[in-house]
């Protein structure tokens, strides 16, 4: 049901921040997340960041394959 | 990397148990399930049934028909998700009613339409305002913004809905859940782990292919073990508390409200609206929109299909009055949709 | 003194449609047999002649990499390149809205001359309208063309065999991005121009290595997937796509993924899909990755004798789907 991006945060500037996805850049608000700097990586949806992410990557998922399986 | 992929695979493809029906909630990843050819890899025993998180799909006729009236008969320009243009109404789509001169935009955030209300003052802008939990804050911050900024000339036409009611809804049409991702990434997981409690079992989902692949096979190992269980296997976005500050922000300016899902019917406390200190932004108010009853295509099965209760190509209109291009139901309209995503990735074909 | 914008008088016919003609095209387009009579007098080509129209809308008119001018040269020539035609004549029909600013009129004739150049091609004959203010947007234009077919090239969609290699001569989607990012409606920025570009040169490289060269498409409207569907169906063949075989540039990936779209889907104005057999594919690559607009050449697929009409793929995951038909409005997919 959501389109999620998951994009580099370039700059901020009150609660509206860069991000950057590819080379594709664009503005979307971070109103939402505390605490956020350039280079950190965000999930973006409908032109907000929801979520800040510990990595653009999703290799993280095989550490839980390995927890639980 | 590629070590740990294969052996999520190889748990899905060798799984030799008894039946597991399996339903993704979310829209997205219906599709990203079709687009990356999963389906293809499972083993019969395996049923992958798509479930009713796609907003456009489970959005009422009504809501479009308020929608066109706001356009051509109330002259508002009519700012929306690109999903919901080709939704077809009781008599039109937006598509159509663009076609007869209405203003309709396609914007990628709600933001973008308080941004165009700024610089077109001499027209009311209405935003169609769908989604579940991931994308109505947005919304709820574009009322901030246009509020802050003395718009007057911006409002929503809220179709909001909100998840859990759902997931009790849908109980028992699958045996495992894989929950959305970016729902869940707003909420917070409390919901879906109480769901334990109710023998309902699933897993937070994300949405690239190894977070799918790898979400399947903790579905499937877990589902072997015999109890319920909940994992989060999106761990990367989604925490245990959620988005603290989405969640107040939408406490602050919405309220509970029934909602009608299409296909689904009411279900009580299962949508969200402004509150009445929001009255301003709230179309249906400002305008004085009359209650509309939508009427669907009585031929048309997406409230089943939905529901999991039949498969798109069950629908005797499906592929044949129904089709991408001529859509009847709002399933074969979104990409996201299941009956779209049966005709067009499905059918069989030699691989 | 030159007008600053073109008015109704300039599609009157009087002297200032002269001027314009004059000042305007004429600068630009001038050859032997481009004259004020009412039609071009021409050496008929030896062999067999293709021919071909082509509309032209765009908005913007400007955009990163090109405008509407060069985009009617390289559309009608590239048409013609498909059929293994050298472009020879091209006729061409400005409608001009009222206000048009004279200055970027130049600019696209001027665009339209160079690249023109470039096809090797002459502009033979021409006709301008001016309609009222609003009633087109900016400037349309309609080319038409006319070309030699070279001895011993035969090649049509409906002539992809089993066994048969398909290429694709770069990365894909790039024009349809920057018009998407040139309307400015998604607030997105990329470093992204356009492939627009004349492929005769291209097409010339290729027949000179090897003449067996069963389908030549460009991909424009639609994208390289609505190429691959047209070529199933004529032919009654099956594509069997490789999906991570298919050149992106990250940028426009990037775009895509922000939108929800699919860069397949997406258009090209620069782009080939070339259908050979096996035994050629190697040859025409290695003269595809020396051009000058085919340096990504790649292979990305095979035609099937399975599967008729339809186009599947092979996913990143080495699963196997059907690449979704494309249709309709391009919309972007955000909820």
């Amino acid at each position: 049901m959501c389109v999620g991006l998951s994009a580099k945060v370039v700059k901020i500037e009150k609660g509206t921040a860069l991000v950057d996805a590819s080379g594709a850049k664009r503005e979307v608000s971070v109103s939402l997340l505390k605490d956020l700097e350039p280079g950190d990586y965000v999930m973006v949806h409908a032109g907000i960041a929801i979520a800040k992410i510990t990595d653009e990557d999703d290799s993280e998922t095989d550490l839980l394959m390995e927890e639980l399986l | 990397m590629a070590g740990q992929n294969i052996s999520a695979r190889e748990i899905i493809t060798s799984y030799d148990g008894p039946k597991l029906r399996i339903m993704e909630v979310c829209g997205t990843h219906t599709h990203e399930i079709f687009r990356l050819g999963i389906r293809k890899l499972l083993p019969e025993q395996i049923e992958l049934i798509s479930g009713p998180g796609c907003p456009v799909c489970v959005t009422q006729v009504g809501f479009i028909d308020e929608a066109v009236m706001l356009a051509l008969e109330y002259g508002a320009t009519v700012c929306t998700f690109g999903d919901l243009v080709r939704v077809p109404g009781t008599e039109m789509s937006l598509a159509g009613a663009r076609a007869k001169g209405a203003r309709v935009q396609v914007v990628y955030s709600p933001l973008d339409a308080v941004t165009y209300a700024a610089e077109h003052p001499g027209e009311q802008v209405v935003f169609l305002s769908v989604g579940f939990e991931t994308t109505t804050p947005a919304s709820c911050l574009a009322v901030e913004q246009a509020a802050e900024q003395g718009l007057t000339n911006f409002s929503l036409l809220t179709a909001n809905k909100t998840m859990p009611s759902a997931y009790h809804a849908l109980k028992g049409s699958a045996d495992v859940f894989l929950y959305p991702g970016h729902v869940n990434a707003i909420t917070g997981t409390a919901l879906c782990e109480s769901l334990v409690d109710e023998d309902i079992s699933g897993v937070v989902t994300g949405f690239t292919a190894r977070e799918l692949l790898t979400a399947l096979a903790v579905a499937i190992k877990k589902s072997t073990e015999g109890k319920p269980f909940f994992v989060n296997a999106y761990p990367r976005v989604v925490t245990r508390e959620g988005s603290v500050e989405a969640q107040a922000l939408m406490e602050r300016l919405l309220e509970p409200c029934d909602a009608e899902w299409r296909g689904l019917g009411v279900i009580p406390q299962s949508g969200v609206r402004l509150r009445e200190a929001y009255a301003a932004y709230d179309a249906r108010k400002k305008f004085q929109l009359p209650e509309i009853k939508g009427r669907g295509n009585p031929a048309c099965r997406c409230g089943d299909v939905l529901q999991g209760k039949c498969k798109p190509s069950d629908c005797k209109v499906f592929g044949k009055v129904c089709t991408p291009q001529h859509p009847i139901g709002a399933c074969m309209v979104s990409n996201e949709g299941a009956c779209s995503a049966y005709y067009q990735y499905g059918g069989d074909f030699n691989a | 003194m030159r007008d600053l914008a073109v008015t109704l008088a300039h599609g009157a016919g009087g002297k200032q449609t002269s001027e314009l003609i004059d000042q305007v095209f004429k600068a630009h387009f001038a050859n032997p047999a481009l004259t004020a009579d009412d039609a071009a007098v021409l050496t008929a080509p030896r062999g067999k002649m293709a021919m071909t129209t082509d509309g032209f809308i765009v908005s913007p008119s400007f955009f990163p990499g090109g405008n509407i001018g060069k985009l009617s040269i390289c559309g009608t020539v590239n048409d013609l390149a498909c059929m293994g035609a050298r472009p020879l004549y091209l006729s061409c029909a400005f409608v001009i809205e009222e206000g048009f600013p004279m200055e970027k009129l130049e600019e696209i004739a001027s665009a339209m001359e160079k690249t023109a150049k470039e096809a090797g091609v002459q502009i033979v004959s021409g006709d301008t309208k001016v309609a009222g203010k609003g009633q087109v947007d900016g400037v349309f234009i309609t080319t038409t063309g006319v070309g030699e077919i070279l001895e011993g090239v035969e090649t049509s969609g409906a002539m992809a065999k089993p066994g048969d290699v398909v290429i694709v001569t770069g990365d894909v989607g790039r024009h349809g991005c920057t018009i998407l990012l040139a309307r400015e409606d998604f607030g997105i920025e990329a470093d992204v121009t356009s492939d627009c570009a004349p492929l005769w040169g291209t097409v010339q490289d290729m027949l000179e290595v090897t003449k067996d060269i069963h389908v030549i498409r460009d991909a424009t409207r639609g994208g390289v997937g609505t190429v691959l569907y047209e070529i199933a169906g004529q032919s009654g063949v099956g594509v069997q796509l490789d999906s991570t075989a298919v050149p992106v540039a990250p940028e426009v990936q990037g775009v895509c993924r922000m939108l929800g779209l699919e860069p397949l889907y997406l258009a090209c104005e620069g782009r080939l899909v070339i259908v050979t057999p096996k035994e050629e594919a190697d040859k025409v690559l290695e003269v595809l990755r020396k051009g000058k607009y085919s340096g990504n050449a790649a292979i990305i697929g095979e035609i099937t004798a399975e599967n008729p009409g339809r186009v599947i793929m092979t996913t990143e995951i080495g699963a196997q789907t059907v690449l979704p038909q494309p249709g309709g409005e391009l919309l972007p997919r955000i909820c």
